[in-house]
This record gives C-alpha cells, sequence and structure tokens, in this order.
C-alpha cells in the first residue's frame, strides 16, 4: 500500500483504492509487455509472436472496462476527496493511455503480420530498433514512476518525450530518401513508417501517463505545460 | 517493475467481484411479507414485500415520512407501543411469524436490538451501561459479565479508549463514543439483528466514518438494517438498499447497483438530488 491508499478509517475504502491501484499496475504490466513484443516480433519477422500480442488485446479490453467500473463504484459509493479523487481521475484517464498503447501495439502486431508475408528486405528497421527501444523503455519508466508515485522520474519521462519525436523526423527523412532512390520499395517503406507512427504515438501516451501521475501527486494540471517549463512548474508548489 | 506481473492474471476472478450480489443467493433473516400499517386512518406503509438478508447491511433511504422508520420500527415491533397504530402483514424472523399471538415482545427486543438517532446511555458508569441488559437476563457472575463487557466494548471498537475508566460516568463521553457504547450496550445481549435508526445523524464526520466502519466490521456477526438521511452513508456501508417513497417499496437490490444504475426513474431522481 502507499500513502494514498492506506490510513482511511474506512478499511474497505482502503482496500478498494489499493485494489485498483493493483489492477491499474497490473493492465501496465501486460500493456508494456504487448509493446515490447510487438517490436521484437517486427525485428525478428515473428508472426507467431504478432499474433500472441494480437490476441493479448482482449485482455487489455477487459482490464479497460474492469478499471472503469472500478472507478465508477468508487465515485458513486465514496464520494472521495483530494488526493483520493485525484487518484481516481488520475487512474481513470491513465488507463485510457494504457488502453490506446495496447491499440497501438496490435496495429504494430498487424503490420509485422503484412511485412512477414510479403518477406522483403528489413529497410527501416534499425529506426524501428532504436525509437522501439526508447518508447518501450519510456511506458516502462512511466508505470515505474506510477507505481512509487514518483513526480521527478515522471518528469524524466516526458522530456524524453521530445528525444522520440526527434528520432522519428529524423528517421522519416531517410526513409523518404529510401523511396526516391527505389520507388518499388514504398508500399514496403509506408508500412515501415505505419509502425515508426504507432511508435512515436506510444511514447506521447506515456508521456501523457506522467502528466497523470503529476496531477495525482501534485494536484497540478501538466497538460498544456511546456516540456521544459515542466521542472520550475511542478518544484513551484508543494 | 515489480509489481505488474503479467502472468497470473486472472481475469475473470476481476469480474466476480464486480457481479452484483443477488438477493437470491442470501441467506434470509428477517422476510416482510405484505406489510401494510396505519396510523389511524393513514396508511403510513402500503403494503411491504421484501427480505433482509443475513449478515449482510441493508439500508433504507426516502425523503423524510416515506416510511422508511416505521418500517424498521416494525422489525422488533416497536411500533406497539404507538396508540394509534394498526398492522396487516407478516414478519419472520427465521421462520417465526413476530406478529403472531403469543410472541415473547421483551425476548423479540432482545434478539432485534435497536440504536437511535441520539445516544441514550443510561446514567450509569461505561461498564454499567453494558452489562445492564446481562443484568436483566439474570446473569450475575461477574467473570462472565467481565468477559461480555470487554468483548462487547470491543465489538463497537470502543475498548481501546475506555479501558482505564469503565466505571466512570458514560455522560462523560464524546457523542461519538456514547453512541459506540450504546452499541455495545445493544450487542452485549447477542441479538442477531442490529437495527440502527440514523445512528450517525448527530455525530461528526469523523464519528460517522468510525460508526461506518463499525457497521462493517459488525456484520460478521450480525444482520443490520439502517435507516439513513445521508444517502452517500447508505452507499458506502450497505451491501442491499431500499429506496421507499410515500409508504411504497420503490426499488430494493445491490448498493452498487441501485447507486451507478437504478432500474427506476424515482430512485434515479431521489439520488441524483432532483427530488425528495
Amino acid at each position: 500500500m502507499t500513502e494514498f491508499t492506506s490510513d482511511h478509517i474506512s478499511q474497505q475504502f482502503n482496500a478498494e483504492l489499493e485494489t485498483l491501484r493493483q489492477h491499474f499496475l497490473t493492465m501496465g504490466g501486460v500493456v508494456e509487455n504487448q509493446v515490447a513484443d510487438a517490436i521484437q516480433s517486427m525485428l525478428d519477422s515473428d508472426g507467431a509472436l504478432a499474433e500472441d500480442v494480437k490476441d493479448k488485446d482482449a485482455t487489455v479490453n477487459q482490464l479497460d472496462g474492469i478499471i472503469d467500473e472500478e472507478c465508477t463504484r468508487i465515485l458513486a459509493k465514496r464520494q472521495p476527496a483530494a488526493t483520493d479523487l485525484r487518484m481516481i481521475l488520475s487512474i481513470g484517464k491513465a488507463v485510457g493511455e494504457l488502453e490506446r498503447i495496447g491499440d497501438e501495439a496490435k496495429k504494430i502486431a498487424r503490420l509485422t503480420i503484412t511485412l512477414v508475408e510479403e518477406g522483403e528486405s528489413p529497410r527501416g528497421y534499425v529506426e524501428i530498433n532504436r525509437i522501439g527501444q526508447m518508447v518501450s523503455r519510456m511506458v516502462h519508466d512511466a508505470l515505474d514512476a506510477y507505481a512509487r508515485l514518483d513526480v521527478d522520474a515522471a518528469i524524466r519521462v516526458a522530456k524524453q518525450d521530445r528525444n522520440v519525436d526527434m528520432e522519428f523526423k529524423t528517421a522519416m527523412r531517410s526513409l523518404v530518401t529510401y523511396m526516391m532512390e527505389d520507388p518499388r520499395s514504398i508500399t514496403r517503406v509506408i508500412n515501415v513508417i505505419w509502425v515508426l507512427r504507432s511508435l512515436e504515438r506510444i511514447g506521447d501516451h506515456a508521456q501523457h501517463i506522467c502528466q497523470h501521475l503529476i496531477y495525482l501527486v501534485k494536484g497540478q494540471d501538466v497538460r498544456h505545460v511546456p516540456v521544459s517549463q515542466l521542472s520550475e512548474e511542478v518544484s513551484d508548489k508543494k | 517493475m515489480s509489481e505488474t506481473k503479467t502472468h497470473s492474471i486472472d481475469i475473470s476472478a476481476m469480474q466476480r467481484t464486480q457481479q452484483p450480489l443477488r438477493i437470491e443467493d442470501e441467506k434470509i433473516c428477517l422476510s416482510v411479507e405484505d406489510l401494510h400499517l396505519y396510523y389511524g386512518e393513514k396508511e403510513a406503509l402500503k403494503g411491504i414485500d421484501m427480505i433482509i438478508p443475513e449478515k449482510k447491511v441493508t439500508a433504507f433511504i426516502g425523503p423524510s415520512g416515506c416510511g422508511k422508520s416505521t418500517l424498521l420500527r416494525c422489525f422488533n415491533r416497536m411500533n406497539d407501543l404507538v396508540d394509534s397504530c394498526r398492522i396487516d402483514g407478516k414478519i419472520r424472523l427465521h421462520e417465526q411469524n413476530i406478529y403472531e399471538k403469543g410472541t415473547d415482545v421483551a425476548e423479540l427486543r432482545r434478539r432485534v436490538g435497536m440504536v437511535f438517532q441520539k445516544p441514550n446511555p443510561f446514567p450509569k458508569s461505561i461498564y454499567e451501561n453494558v452489562a445492564y441488559g446481562l443484568r436483566i437476563q439474570g446473569i450475575n457472575k461477574k467473570r462472565v459479565i467481565d468477559e461480555t463487557v470487554e468483548w462487547a466494548l470491543r465489538s463497537a471498537a470502543l475498548w481501546d479508549e475506555v479501558k482505564d475508566r469503565l466505571h466512570e460516568s458514560a455522560l462523560g463521553m464524546s457523542g461519538g463514543q456514547q453512541q459506540r457504547l450504546v452499541i455495545a450496550r445493544t450487542v452485549a445481549v447477542k441479538p442477531e439483528v442490529l437495527l440502527l435508526d440514523e445512528p450517525a445523524s448527530a455525530l461528526d464526520p469523523i464519528s460517522t466514518l468510525k460508526i461506518e466502519e463499525l457497521i462493517h466490521e459488525l456484520k460478521e456477526e450480525f444482520t443490520i438494517a439502517i435507516v439513513t438521511h445521508n444517502m452517500q452513508q447508505a452507499a458506502r456501508v450497505s451491501d442491499y438498499t431500499a429506496f421507499m417513497y410515500m409508504g411504497d417499496m420503490v426499488e430494493f437490490g445491490d448498493t452498487n447497483s441501485l447507486f451507478t444504475n437504478p432500474t427506476k426513474q424515482q430512485t434515479e431522481d431521489y439520488i441524483t438530488g432532483r427530488y425528495g
């Protein structure tokens, strides 16, 4: 239990909040693996692993529903205030981000299956590997920060998103060059671009999870604060 | 990260905890059959049929004058004390109709204890308040009384606060403590059912939460029926909720469902503060 889920006079309320937190982290674990496996399936041209990633989507959707329901119940029954209220709102939103990360992983898995079926040379995989590693790390670190309610770690992850965006732009430039050099590769490279686009979105969602965490711990809405000002903005209060 | 293991996720177990409780699955403690109650000419309860499940908390909500306290008082025949009151229908405690001729009402009220809105400790010591019910039952052994008093005070989450001043007057306690003392006094005679009529409405928010937590613990051993004006309290403490209006039982069901998705429009309007 954390400081947020203990110490209520009502033990039942403590237990409900702790269950909610555990279920959120469980869902985080499933999604984190989904992302790692999706990238791996692409790099290894492993169709079976990609199928596995697609199948996990059902689990993620079920968890999404369960956690939403838990949030609704706690709101209806406990009328949470202050930190408790922010925890429910924060988890409610972060779950949505996780669900979308899962969807992006599923898209990558589908593209893997397409690329495996076409069976051509692995052009663009260097970029997928590099950006993939970055966003996997971001998802992992965002969830880790959430588990430990660590705002500093959340800010570090949020800042990481700029690097992902830069890498994405660089990769786009080189892939456009490939396509100009060899128009026959266009169909294939476009698929690779879709994968990169999904990875970039995953990075955004990981960043959003960090913003929801900052709201939970500090009570500040930093969704529209430029990343460069995040540290000062958050350290100003509390 | 250590806390996110993907193996051994039991989705169906998670889903099971979200299933609404079903009254059909419960053991029946009290059953009400076509209960009509009249105060003189006025029909205050208009044919109530319901079940109070065993070792669960059942809350009654509804606007003032809807009959919820009247119904609660029927469960231990407190309405017998009202002159103009007439009752038709049956209430069974387990199998026995409590309105049958020859029912021992004193014994019924031991089995079905009641706690009121305003704490009403006797002007005696804390110890004697709890021991009182035992003494009038003819229990005189000091060891038995000592043990029961301690057990009752522990059950009411009061023991640690009062164990060093058991022989001081109960009237020196705070309102919240007095209310828990009254609950201890009620459970000391080992009832089967606890009727709580607005038990926390005269208390501050923290004492209220303590009483609510206590209710949650007491349902391990007792069947509890609670009347409350505070519907959030009903949402927090109860397993089943009954919404009453003008002497009718409008909706009765699993608390989680009733407060998130009631089936009747009247219930929806009441719990969302649109009338009542």
